[in-house]
């Protein structure tokens, strides 16, 4: 099976550890669920994937790129979309998108249809050229979603897709993920909405303190929570796990 | 603010200046004591012009005579349009900072108390600024024999409160008129274009010329002393007031806060409604006809240039600053011209220095928008393309604007004068260059809304643009003037100085990352 991620040893310290000798793997072709509770190291493990914080160690390989020592070719197939959207208010989505594609440098004629499909699938056709400053969190969140699929990445990392996204735009995100995943791409996602991990996710990894608690599908996350019944739901299995990792 | 009455004008007016006060000290977090010792050595020196004007008034009265009133009177206009560019900007923001707003709207308090005690804050900060900058001039004459010069303060007060009912009103105005969403644009353009009409009317001797303005003054003085210039009734009440008679001063300070009292009431009832419109605003802005799409930029690098010159464009407050330093170029621009028909070789070289040096200054601020008013910084650093592309194509985009504003007064120049035409522009764009390059080695994060006045660029990197833009714009001078080899001399020295500046991409990313 071709790995999409695999993460070695990784570690980082701010004031104190965040992210201690962590190991992750991520099959291509699957939506990873990272979950964890406020300050368990999540964003900072997808940052460090990301490129964007620089780890103490350990190793990051994206689709067997060395992410640490090619920093540009692992880039190349990782779009990275973060709750706060990344986006400029006085550009218009299409001028948004535009730029995005600019930066993975993608045909520009290609780039635009992309941007005219992206922005229907996500209902934003209406607005293409509007500047953002007006739009809601979830329209911004649209356009950043958009900016994150535009060069077509193998590896599409997402921190809180869900947030600020109404019930419709939600469901509407939710299939665009699965729809990626059954085409072969890669999701890896951090949420605070546990169910939306259990119906979605192929795999879950829970974290806590900057260390991997319990990895797996439902049944194996079941079996490696001790005491853990067959009808426990992940939020039952996410408290116990990170119940315990807590100090006494 | 814990002796107040909870909820009353008073207890909110203390909560906007602890307010104000902690934004003032976050502001200078970070600037070290350069900034300190300089408004130290900026205060001793008024106070020694504050001394000396004491010392030469001491024993003689200020005569209510038809000149001195008009002196006066248009020290007051200057001031109260000075003011007006200030409350103007202010009144808009009221309306637009709405974290604050919500919270303050969805208490019990009445929209028009909020509305009473934000125009306060402005007031007393319009205020302050100009007690701070006229106390050490004129305090010493207050201790040495005129008490009554106190009244100064007071007009002050007086002309800060019509200052900020004008604005309110102004501000509200626009907003029937033109929309919340334009509002704050036109708001800041306008105040930019006050200010600038202010140095205009100050440079008028340049914009007139110098025989026109002597003949000009002499008239006037004539007309005075021939008692021709007879003041209107009640022209001569500013210049009473300043000078202590307390009628006069009760009077302008009633007037002042009569205005202001009727504008925040008046307006009280409508500010929350219009407060409420502005946060919607610009996602009901009216639907123009839709241009056609453009075709996509290929690469990152015109991507890049192309994403920096529609921000740069649509950024209402960046354009009026840039607009106000071409507007400060005018009066040179006009003796440029004059000397160049008229081959006035000193005025000539010293006019092309300066365009040299504003280049820099104008291509300086562009630059450290573009390079450090990054709004998705993470955006860039996730994506694969290297820094230094990023880099180039940001700096280029800084120096387009700087090329287009200066392409048509070099081309007039180039027209009577090629040579001093072409080492301008080379003196101009080396120089326009030069500044960029500081502020790309020597970034400060910062956020867009912080360009005013450029409070978020680096000090040492404002400091080294204007030392080696000063250079680059003196070897401009020499070589207009034909001493080409002393001009080697500056050019040489900013040269070097440049190589001391110059920091490596590892530097750079080390810096940021301290930074950050």
């Amino acid at each position: 099976m071709t790995e999409a991620l695999i993460v070695k040893g990784l570690s980082k310290t701010f004031a104190k550890p965040a992210v201690v000798d962590l190991d992750l793997t991520v099959h291509a072709g699957e939506l990873y669920a990272l979950l964890g509770p406020n300050g368990a190291g999540k964003t900072t493990t997808l940052r460090m994937v990301a490129g964007l914080t620089k780890p103490d160690g350990g190793e990051i390989s994206i689709y067997g790129v060395d992410a640490r020592a090619e920093p540009a070719a692992a880039k190349a197939l990782v779009a990275w979309a973060p709750d706060e959207a990344m986006i400029y208010d006085r550009l218009t989505p299409l001028e948004y998108l535009e730029f995005v594609a600019g930066l993975w440098t993608v045909d520009p004629k290609l780039a635009k249809t992309r941007a005219e499909q992206l922005l229907a699938q996500l209902g934003l056709a209406d607005e293409a050229r509007r500047r953002c400053e007006g739009f809601s969190r979830g329209m911004k969140q649209k356009v950043a979603l958009a900016g994150a699929l535009i060069h077509d990445p193998k590896l599409l990392i997402l921190d809180e897709p869900l947030t600020g996204l109404d019930a419709a735009a939600a469901r509407l995100v939710k299939d665009m993920l699965q729809a990626r995943v059954d085409a072969g791409g890669t999701v890896i996602l951090t949420t605070h909405i546990l169910e939306v991990a259990e119906r979605m996710a192929d795999r879950i990894g829970i974290i806590a303190g900057g260390k991997l608690l319990a990895e797996g599908r439902m049944d194996e996350l079941r079996a490696q929570t001790g005491g853990a019944s067959g009808d426990s739901t992940l939020e039952d299995l996410f408290l116990q796990l990170t119940a315990e990792s807590q100090p006494a | 603010m814990s002796l107040l009455p909870p909820a009353s004008a008073a207890w909110l007016l203390a909560h906007e200046m602890r307010l104000t006060w902690r934004g003032y000290r976050a502001g200078r977090v970070g600037k070290g004591p350069g900034a300190m010792i300089g408004l130290i050595i900026l205060f001793a020196f008024a106070c020694v012009g504050g001394v000396t004007v004491a010392l030469a008034t001491h024993g003689h009265q200020v005569p209510i005579q038809p000149l001195a009133v008009a002196i006066a009177d248009l020290a007051c206009a200057v001031v109260l349009t000075l003011m007006l560019s200030q409350t103007l900007g202010a009144s808009a923001e009221a309306l637009y900072e709405r974290g604050d707003l919500d919270l303050l709207f969805s208490s019990p308090i009445a929209p028009a108390k909020v509305l009473l005690v934000r125009a306060l804050g402005v007031a007393t900060g319009v205020s302050t600024i100009f007690m701070v900058f006229i106390a050490p001039l004129l305090l010493p004459s207050v201790i040495y024999g005129h008490p009554g010069w106190l009244g100064v303060f007071g007009v002050l007060i007086a002309l800060a409160l019509t200052a900020t009912a004008l604005g309110l009103s102004l501000a509200m105005a626009l907003f029937a008129l033109i929309g919340p969403r334009r509002t704050r644009t036109v708001a800041q353009v306008l105040a930019a274009l006050v200010g600038a009409a202010f140095f205009l009317a100050s440079q008028y001797r340049v914009l007139i010329g110098e025989g026109t303005s002597r003949d000009l003054y002499a008239n006037l003085a004539q007309a005075a002393q021939t008692g021709r210039l007879a003041p209107p009734p009640f022209a001569d009440l500013p210049l009473r007031a300043m000078v202590g008679e307390p009628l006069p001063l009760i009077g302008m300070l009633a007037v002042g806060g009569g205005l202001f009292w009727l504008a925040a009431m008046a307006l009280g009832r409508r500010f929350s409604d219009a407060a409420a419109a502005a946060q919607g605003a610009s996602s009901t802005r009216a639907r123009g006809p839709v241009k056609p799409a453009s075709p996509f930029a290929a690469g990152a690098f015109r991507a890049t240039i192309r994403k920096e010159l529609r921000l740069i464009g649509r950024d209402a407050t960046l354009l009026s600053q840039v607009l106000l330093r071409v507007l400060y170029l005018l009066p040179l621009a006009l003796m440029l011209a004059r000397s160049a028909k008229g081959v006035d070789a000193a005025a000539l070289a010293g006019g092309a220095g300066f365009v040299a040096f504003m280049a820099g200054q104008v291509a300086g601020s562009l630059a450290w928008i573009t390079l450090s008013a990054e709004d998705t910084p993470d955006l860039l650093a996730v994506s694969p393309t290297p820094v230094s592309t990023l880099r180039r194509a940001k700096l280029t985009a800084a120096m387009i604007p700087v090329a287009l504003l200066l392409a048509v007064p070099i081309a007039a120049l180039t027209w009577f004068q090629p040579l001093t035409g072409l080492i301008t522009a080379v003196g101009a764009g080396l120089t326009a260059w030069c500044c960029g390059l500081i502020n790309l080695w020597h970034q400060k994060p910062g956020k867009r809304a912080d360009f005013r006045r450029r409070r978020g660029a680096s000090w040492f990197a404002t400091l080294a643009e204007i030392f080696v833009g000063g250079l680059i714009a003196g070897g401009t001078t020499l070589m207009v003037m034909g001493l080409v080899a002393w001009a080697a001399l500056p050019l040489i020295v900013a040269g070097a100085l440049m190589m001391v500046l110059r920091r490596t991409d590892e530097q750079i990313a080390r810096t940021l990352r301290t930074a950050g």
